[in-house]
Formats: C-alpha cells, structure tokens, sequence
C-alpha cells in the first residue's frame, strides 16, 4: 500500500529579488515498510523536502504540491489542524544536529514523557504518570542507552550527541510512527556511534515496519540501508527507483557522476588515479540555470536541455533527461 | 553550584570593600573640613574638635582612619545631616521605605502587564495587535518622565480632580511608622478610618506608581516581544512542534521558559534606571523618599547626607544585581555549565 505520495512539490522563497524556486517539482513516493534514501549535495533541498512534509518551514517558505497522498488520503483537501493532527500522529523526524533539537532547559525526562501521546498509555487515569514514566524507561532501553536514571535526570548539554541523537530517536518513536524521516542524523557523530544508529533504525523498520526516510549526502551509507533512491540536484529529481538498479545502472548523468566519485563502488581503482568529478559547482540559488539545472556542468548536455526534462519511467526507474545513459553509453 | 554561590559573595564583598572605600574618599574629595564632612556637626567648638579628631582617628594615617569609619558604619553611626541637624541613619530608615515601596510597585506591574503583554504581541508578530503594542511601546520607552508626569497631572489631578497630585497620603489620617511601607502601616494600624485611609494612600499611589512603571513596563514588553520570537526560530522549538504538539503547548512548555529566562537578568540591568527614575518621580509629586531628599541634599551642599544616600542607594542596586542574576543561574540550567 502507497504510505506517501506527493506530486510536484514546488517549495519557494520570497527574497527581495523575487520568488527563487529552491525544490522544483519533486514528486516522491513510498510504500509501507520501505527504506527510502533521499540523497544531494547540501543545498538541494533535501531537508526542505522533509520539513515540508512535517510542515515546520518558517511562513518565508512557500509550499505548493499538486497532490499529497498518506495512506491513500488525500490531506491537500483537508484543513489545516486535520493535517498536523495527522502528520503529527504519523510522522516523526530526526534532526541533524540533535543538542540543538532538544530544549536546553527542560530535563530530558519531561522531554521525552511530553512526546508519548496519551492513547499510547493504557490503565487508568491516576496510572498515567507512573506508565508514562515506565514507557519513558523502555523507550530509552530501546534505543540502547542502559544507564536510564542518569540520562533522564540530564540536560541536553551534559550529554553526548551520539546519546542526544538517541533520545530523539527514542521520542520520534514513542507514538509508534508510520514514517520517521532522519534529516542527515549522523553528520555530528563519530563512526561508531553512526553504524549503532543505522542498526537501530534498521531494526525498527523490519520488526515494526516503520518506514523511514533517510537524507544523506553520503551515497555509501545510504546504499547500505536502503531498499530504494531518490536523487536530487538543486532541487530538482534527477533519479528514482530501487537503490540496487540505480548503483549498478544509474540512467542519469549526475547520478553516474554521484557514483563514480565514490571510490567503495569502484573495486578496481587503481591507487592515486584523480577521482571522477563534474566541472563546475552547484549554481547558487539566485543565479539558476533554466531547464535542466545540471545543464551547465553536464558532460552530455544539449540544445535540448535548456528545456527542463520530464520525468520518465522504464520499469520501476524513474529519471529525468533527455538523453540518458541507456545501453551503456559512457559520457 | 556552592562554589558559584561562593564565588559571587567573593566578588560582593569586593564590590562593597571598593565603594566604602568611595564613600570615605568624598569626606575628602568634597569642600570643607573633613571632620564637618564626616560628623555632620556644622559649629564645632575646639575642645570638641581636638576630642573628635582623635575618636574619628583623623591623626591617624589613611587606613585606619578608613577601618574608624568602617566600624562606624557597621555600628550605625553614619554622622548628621547638615540641615537638619538629625542622624543621618534614622532619616534614612524613614524614606528608603518610600522609595522602595515605589519601585515594587512599579517594577510588579511592569511584571504582571509587560510581560504578559509581550508574550500576547509576539503570538502574532505582524498582526494590528502587535503593531500597535510595539508603537504604544516606543512611545513609552522614548517619552521624557517629568514631562509624562506633568501630563498626566495635567489631566488627572488638575483637569479631572481625579488624584491628589503630591504626597503619600491626606494629612487627615495619620498613620505610625511602624515598617514604612504606607498600605502595610495602614492594615497595621487598626484605627477606625482604616478603610478610608486605605482608599486615600492608594489614590495618592496611582499616578507615580504609573508615571514610573512607563519605562520598565515598554522595555519588558520589548524584551519579552523579541526574546519569544528569537526562541520561536530555534530548532528545539521545531522538533516540538515536530512531535505533533499544538503552537499552545509549544508556547507553553518550550517557548516561555527558554524566553522568560534572559527576562529576569533584564530586571537586574533595569533596576539602576528605574531607581534614578524613582527620583524624579519623587520630585515631581513631592513623594517623601530617598531619592528627593537625596536631590535635596545635593542642592543644599549636604555632604554626609549625599555620602550615605549613595551607599545605600549603590548597596542597594548592586545587591539587586547580584540577587538577579544568582536566580538566573538557578533555574537555568545552560548557566550553570561553567
């Protein structure tokens, strides 16, 4: 069953140089029980994506889509308070920077009660404070922190980011989300600690079915847990479909730059040779080609290009480009 | 958290050692003979003189004349007023009372008004609202007290008839000095026309009471204001909102402790400024506190008098000072890292 399906997400800024189009329609989908990898440079509107969905972009941001499906509902329709009360029962997210995402004044304790919903809770009413504690405990034990007593009397900054992170994850989960997007959760925090959270992520999906939406710039990591892939380039979806297919045959240019750049997918490079790249940078926002925003830097670009591609799909792949590299055409 | 505590005392009492230091160099710094400066005596005759030259240790090097005057302090002998000829520590004891009473109210209502206030303007930061609140609050902020008072004297007292426009209460009731503060006296003092009394000292209390919270009150609804919306972008408040709690519960669990907190340290840095403004105040409706008799004293060339009201008056805002910003630390968390 479809768990999420946004069609032509279209995210802007209003700046005094006048409306820049940051996410170009994106359109994204996810079944149940997926793990969707969601990968780009900084600044093509990855996070964007995902703070669109949890609906918490300031009011300068403006989010258009033509259609936003969850669970086979259509929320666009509804008002504004049905929508948050549904996204905010269903989703959870993690953040980048987890001290941050945690209020400096408030213990984690009341932190973490304050995000189990209160139908989680069975018995009754004067059983509430004692369960919630109890619920609190496990949640913790959950996601791998044993010293419970120590870490729930803590404030944010006493603790570690690896431990922040896994509060977060431990209040993400507390109301059981049908889908828990990590927006780059592992950026602050070293190896270890990342291959730990991955697990937990990992084993939350296959033992609950929590399907997660996980944003990284590392094509690796996502690679390694994840089912399936989505490509952005400045805000526009370049690539789609099974993570497997797309590594072995990316149809897209950027993406077969994306790939080729990585030295853990390519078994036979021989040492010091120069690592593939495209020419060029990623175009700041104010001065975005039109068309294809990869125009200028792609190897194989056209006249054609300056119009922007639809989106095309062969089997369960999806990309967008005028001349992608089927038949193994090597740029 | 003991050696925070200890640490601050540390630095008060070196604060305090510095300003009796201050406070004994104008016996000398002002004009006049320094035994008239610190006793306060204006004819002194010179048997007397030679008696207290040596009581006061004025033979004496500087520093133990400075541990004389210390001892003099602690013991209550602060000297007389030039004027009147009275202990200056006994006319104190009766004003500070005045004055105080004055700035809690003032500084109470710039509580339970401004903040309030600014929290309700910041909910909607561009609504009619708000706008209004952040033009009402500038022209407070920027508006000239003595001429606010006049104003409302003007409108209130001479145009109204509404309130008296001087002192703190009628010369029909009188009322024992028992704590100084007018409305406590007056509960305290159980007379038949106790009611009245109470009606008349309030009536005398509104218009100072309000001509000084003008100030405090717009700098907290300013403060307040920009502090809610500061913390409103921060990423914590996201992740809240996030976990699928309301704007209400945000506001409430989030919101107004991470921006309530840098509000009490305000009331600190404030206090010297609502003090001075209190001054003013007692000037302009001939209120009988510290700061008029202070203002006093320095036109009529009061040297004691000018060098214990500033002790008190300096005792007093440092000592607020560092009572604000030990409760900072107290309940927030992030200050007591270091």
């Amino acid at each position: 069953m479809q768990l999420l399906d946004i069609k032509n997400l279209t995210i802007e800024l209003t700046t005094p140089d006048g409306l820049i189009r940051a996410v170009d329609r994106v359109s994204l989908s996810m079944r149940e029980g997926e793990t969707r990898g969601l990968v780009g440079e900084s600044g093509s509107g990855k996070s964007l994506i995902a703070k669109a969905i949890v609906g918490v972009l300031n009011k300068r941001w403006r989010v258009t889509a033509d259609s936003f499906g969850w669970r086979g509902q259509e929320l666009s329709n509804l008002p504004y308070e049905q929508q948050r009360k549904i996204i905010g029962r269903d989703v959870a997210m993690i953040y980048q920077e987890p001290s941050k995402s945690l209020d400096p004044t408030a213990a984690i304790l009341d932190q973490l009660e304050e995000a189990i919903p209160d139908h989680r809770l069975e018995g009754p009413w004067w059983k509430r404070s004692y369960m919630r504690r109890r619920r609190a405990i496990a949640l913790l034990h959950k996601v791998g922190i044993r010293d419970h007593q120590s870490v729930m009397q803590s404030y944010p900054y006493q603790l570690s980011e690896g431990i922040c992170q896994k509060t977060m994850i431990a209040m993400a989960i507390a109301k059981d989300p049908k889908l828990l997007i990590a927006d780059e959760p592992t950026t602050a925090l070293e190896t270890t600690t990342q291959a730990q959270l991955f697990r937990l992520l990992a084993s939350f999906n296959q033992l609950k079915g929590m399907s997660i939406l996980l944003i990284s710039h590392e094509l690796e990591l996502i690679a390694r847990y994840t089912q399936s892939l989505s490509v952005l380039y400045c805000g526009q979806l370049v690539e789609a479909g099974e993570t497997a297919s797309i590594i072995k045959q990316p149809y897209h240019p950027y993406t077969h730059a994306l790939i080729k750049s990585v030295p853990g997918f390519q078994p036979n490079l021989p040492p010091k040779t120069p690592l593939y790249a495209l020419p060029g940078s990623i175009p700041v926002f104010q001065h975005l080609p039109i068309g294809c925003r990869l125009g200028p830097r792609c190897p194989n670009a056209r006249k054609e290009c300056v119009k922007t591609p639809a989106l095309e799909r062969l089997h369960n792949h999806y990309y967008s480009c005028h001349f992608p590299l089927i038949g193994n055409k090597a740029p | 958290m003991i050696m925070y505590l200890l640490r601050r005392l540390f630095l008060l009492v070196f604060v305090f050692i510095a300003l009796s230091v201050f406070a004994f160099s104008l016996a000398y710094l002002f004009p006049g003979d320094p035994l008239q400066n610190f006793t306060g005596l204006r004819q002194i005759s010179p048997e007397q003189y030679a008696l207290l030259t040596s009581e006061y240790q004025l033979d004496k090097n500087y520093i133990l004349q400075y541990l004389a005057y210390l001892s003099r302090i602690f013991s209550g002998n602060w000297g007389m007023s030039f004027s009147s000829q009275q202990p200056l520590l006994q006319e104190m004891k009766m004003l500070l009372p005045a004055t105080l009473e004055l700035a809690s109210y003032a500084l109470l209502i710039s509580f339970f008004i401004g903040i309030p206030i600014g929290i309700l303007s910041a909910i909607k930061p561009d609504g009619v609202f708000s706008k209004l609140v952040s033009a009402v609050a500038v022209a407070g902020y920027s508006i000239p007290i003595f001429w606010w008072a006049l104003l409302l004297i003007m409108l209130f007292s001479l145009g109204l008839g509404w309130l008296p426009t001087a002192g703190r209460i009628g010369v029909l009731y009188e009322i024992n000095h028992v704590t100084g503060f007018m409305l406590l006296d007056i509960l305290l003092a159980a007379t038949q026309h106790q009611h009245e009394a109470l009606l008349d000292a309030l009536s005398h209390l509104i218009l100072p009471t309000l001509v000084l919270a003008t100030f405090p009150t717009t700098v907290m609804v300013r403060f307040t204001r920009d502090s809610i919306l500061e913390v409103w972008e921060q990423s914590y408040i996201k992740a809240a909102r996030a976990k699928g709690l309301s704007r209400g519960q945000v506001l409430y669990r989030h919101a107004l402790r991470n921006a309530l907190l840098p509000v009490i340290r305000q009331i600190g840095l404030q206090f010297s400024t609502l003090i001075t403004l209190a001054m003013i105040t007692e000037v302009i409706f001939s209120w009988p506190g510290i700061g008029r008799w202070l203002i006093d004293s320095i036109y009529q060339r009061n040297y004691p008098a000018i060098e214990a009201g500033l002790l008190v008056i300096s005792t007093l805002v440092i000592s607020v000072n560092m009572l604000t910003e030990i409760l900072h630390t107290l309940f927030n968390p992030l200050a007591r890292k270091r």
